[in-house]
């Protein structure tokens, strides 16, 4: 339908006073369907294949700015003086350079498509990339050893809330004792 | 370019598994924090990122690893089937992450918030603590002051020497101090049980109207002045003073009396008034007898020259020389009331003097029918600085007013014995009539007998009084509980050595 009936909170409720303005409204809509002979309005939009990389690029970006702004409210609130806050730093700005590189990857083989592998055997792949650029090849190539980056990211929260639970646990000794 | 696979393929396998089992181990570590401080915002902020993290890292490894495995199965189909759905995972995980690592400053914000809480919290919960201290001290010394000074009062009450009344509006008793159990007679039970009030002590029953309506209009009564009879039917004079008390934190109206015992009081009074009395009886008997003496003895001496001749009058002379001897006795008893001449004194034994005077009057007729029981000690301490035949006097005299009283009969004991202040007491008890109460203050009185006329001088008990008083002693004169009357004389002991001075002396040749 080309129109769209809008109603109010208290109009969806099941009360009397809602069905009595339903019932008022019904004549009204009636004759302006008649009136205006609608036609096919395609109100859900197509997707292009596309929409799905530039999504998961969203996410990236979002993933990366939130941990820039942990980063740095880390720093604000003087927390960095800890050790397992200095490390969850780390992991926050390794995460950042993870999401960089994947987000560089993403943007050359999904994006662009200005790069592409081909398996040659279990042990070799073929790195092809327009006009045979061996820069973009190898930048490429080393873009998708990511884990190098998020893996360390993850140690380094790990670390950082052992750290944590250390710092607690001496403070809860002391406060133990007389 | 051709490259090699395996590093990429190692990186991808390996580092996904790694993801997963470092992720696990956040997990475990921010519960770990969660565990030490439920209340603790950032560590909740913590656990939910590690949660977050968790899934991401299952989620991407899972894609990873299922990619690898497809691709080398040469399966890339089936690759590029799920591949959008892998990615799609991965994608909200990762941005879930984002979104809650968004959430830190709030969650921090919390966190300061509930520690600022629980800091002013445990800061009034010190204070609270403190003051709870201070007003337990000041509980535990005012607790400790209102003991004491409930203690104080309370001894007051118990150890007075006066007696202490504490009564209700109606007047009746609610509280009375063990002297004002002795006082009254009563048993403090019997008091409370029976609802007894001061009306109840009163001897004369006008006088209640009186304090009462002193005590509805001036509300309080000071240093009254009143009987108070005993279960005995004894009578104590006493001093009443009392208010009304409107009481405090809700008690109700109360009267409070102080009552002392004033008796012994008014008999020293009443016996100082008494040796006054008999003191200026005894200068006035000494200056008439001194003036009819010598008269009479020119009366006696014509008479008895007339007498010497034969004369018509010899019986009228004789008459007459009869009672001038009747009247020199009478002058010479009223000389020995209020004697001032010298007079031979020794040391005596008290017991001596009482053994002869009974001997003395078992073969007078009177006392044939009366029972004489005597109590005498005979010790050093016994001994008295005076004249025998005078103490002699004053015992005979009383035994002789103690068998007329007795009349058939009757018994009359004579004891000795000693006080504490080196006093001899010498008493003659009887069983006889007793003596009337309107008679005690004259009874010492020269002339005042309650004998018929002719049958005796009323000189006895006065001549008496002024020999012990000549030897610096007392007598006292009470009723016995029982029946008869008691005389007591009390004399000062004579002292061990007969070198030293008796200092009675001066009194006797005064």
């Amino acid at each position: 339908m080309a129109y769209k009936l809008f109603l109010r909170n208290d109009m969806l409720k099941p009360s009397w006073h809602s069905i009595r303005k339903l019932i008022d409204f019904l004549p009204a809509t009636i004759v302006a369907g008649v009136l205006l002979l609608p036609l096919d309005a395609h109100a859900t939009q197509l997707h292009a294949s596309l929409e799905g990389i530039i999504t998961h690029q969203i996410g990236h970006l979002f993933f990366l700015l939130s941990m820039v702004v942990l980063l740095f409210t880390v720093s604000d609130k003087g927390l960095d003086k800890q050790k397992g806050w200095r490390l969850i730093q780390y992991s926050a700005f390794l995460f950042i350079l993870w999401n960089l590189d994947t987000i560089a990857a993403h943007f050359v083989d999904n994006q662009i498509h200005v790069v592409k592998i081909e398996n040659i055997s279990l042990t070799q792949i073929r790195v092809i990339a327009n006009n045979n650029a061996s820069f973009l090849a190898w930048f490429y190539y080393i873009l998708k050893l990511d884990h190098l980056l998020c893996v360390p990211a993850m140690y380094f929260l790990f670390k950082g809330l052992s750290s944590l639970v250390n710092e607690q646990k001496q403070l809860s000794i002391k406060k133990d004792l007389p | 370019m051709i490259a090699s696979f395996i590093p990429i393929l190692a990186v991808d396998v390996l580092g996904s598994v790694l993801m997963v089992v470092i992720a696990l181990l956040c997990l475990y570590k921010a519960r770990i924090l969660r565990a030490i401080d439920h209340d603790n915002a950032v560590f909740l902020y913590l656990l939910w990122i590690s949660t977050g993290f968790f899934i991401f890292a299952v989620s991407r490894s899972f894609g990873h690893i299922l990619r690898q495995f497809l691709i080398l199965t040469s399966n890339p189909d089936v690759w590029s089937a799920i591949s959008s759905y892998s990615g799609s995972v991965n994608t909200v995980s990762f941005m879930l992450v984002g979104l809650i690592t968004l959430f830190f400053n709030q969650s921090w914000n919390i966190n300061e918030k509930i520690l600022s809480s629980r800091k002013k919290l445990e800061e009034t919960h010190v204070k609270l603590v403190d003051l709870n201290q201070t007003l337990e001290h000041k509980v535990i010394e005012r607790t400790e002051k209102l003991t004491s000074s409930e203690h104080k009062a309370r001894r007051i009450f118990e150890q007075s020497l006066d007696t202490i009344v504490v009564t209700d509006e109606m007047l009746n008793i609610s509280e009375i101090n063990p002297a004002g159990v002795t006082l009254t007679g009563y048993k403090k039970d019997d008091m409370l049980a029976n609802q007894m009030g001061l009306k109840d002590f009163l001897a004369h029953g006008s006088e209640w109207e009186r304090i009462r309506d002193l005590l509805e209009t001036k509300e309080f009564i000071l240093n009254d002045e009143t009987d108070f009879l005993r279960p005995d039917y004894s009578q104590i004079r006493v001093l009443i003073t009392g208010g009304v008390d409107y009481g405090a934190f809700g008690c109700g109206k109360t009267f409070h009396f102080i009552i002392k015992d004033i008796n012994d009081k008014r008999q020293m009074e009443q016996q100082i008034a008494q040796a006054d009395k008999l003191a200026a009886l005894g200068e006035l008997s000494a200056g008439v007898a001194h003036e009819i003496n010598n008269p009479l003895g020119i009366i006696l001496g014509y008479t008895q020259l007339m007498l010497k001749e034969d004369s018509e009058f010899e019986v009228d002379l004789k008459t007459i020389e009869k009672h001038v001897k009747n009247c020199k006795t009478v002058v010479s008893d009223l000389l020995s009331f209020s004697r001032k001449g010298s007079l031979k004194k020794s040391r005596v034994d008290v017991a001596l003097i009482i053994d002869g005077v009974v001997k003395f009057l078992d073969n007078h007729t009177d006392f044939r029918n009366v029972q004489i029981k005597l109590e005498l000690l005979k010790k050093e301490e016994f001994m008295i600085f005076g004249n025998e035949q005078e103490l002699s006097q004053v015992i005979i005299n009383l035994m002789i007013n103690a068998c007329h009283a007795v009349k058939k009969d009757g018994t009359i004991e004579v004891g000795t014995n000693n006080d504490s202040s080196n006093q001899i007491l010498i008493t003659v008890k009887d069983n006889g009539t007793g003596i009337r109460k309107k008679h005690f203050s004259r009874i010492f009185d020269p002339f005042f007998t309650t004998k018929p006329v002719g049958q005796g001088t009323g000189l006895g008990l006065s001549v008496g009084y002024g020999i012990i008083r000549r030897h610096g002693g007392d007598i006292i004169v009470r009723n016995r509980k029982k029946k008869g009357a008691a005389f007591t004389i009390s004399l000062p002991a004579a002292l061990p050595d007969k070198s030293i001075k008796d200092p009675m002396d001066n009194l006797v040749s005064g």
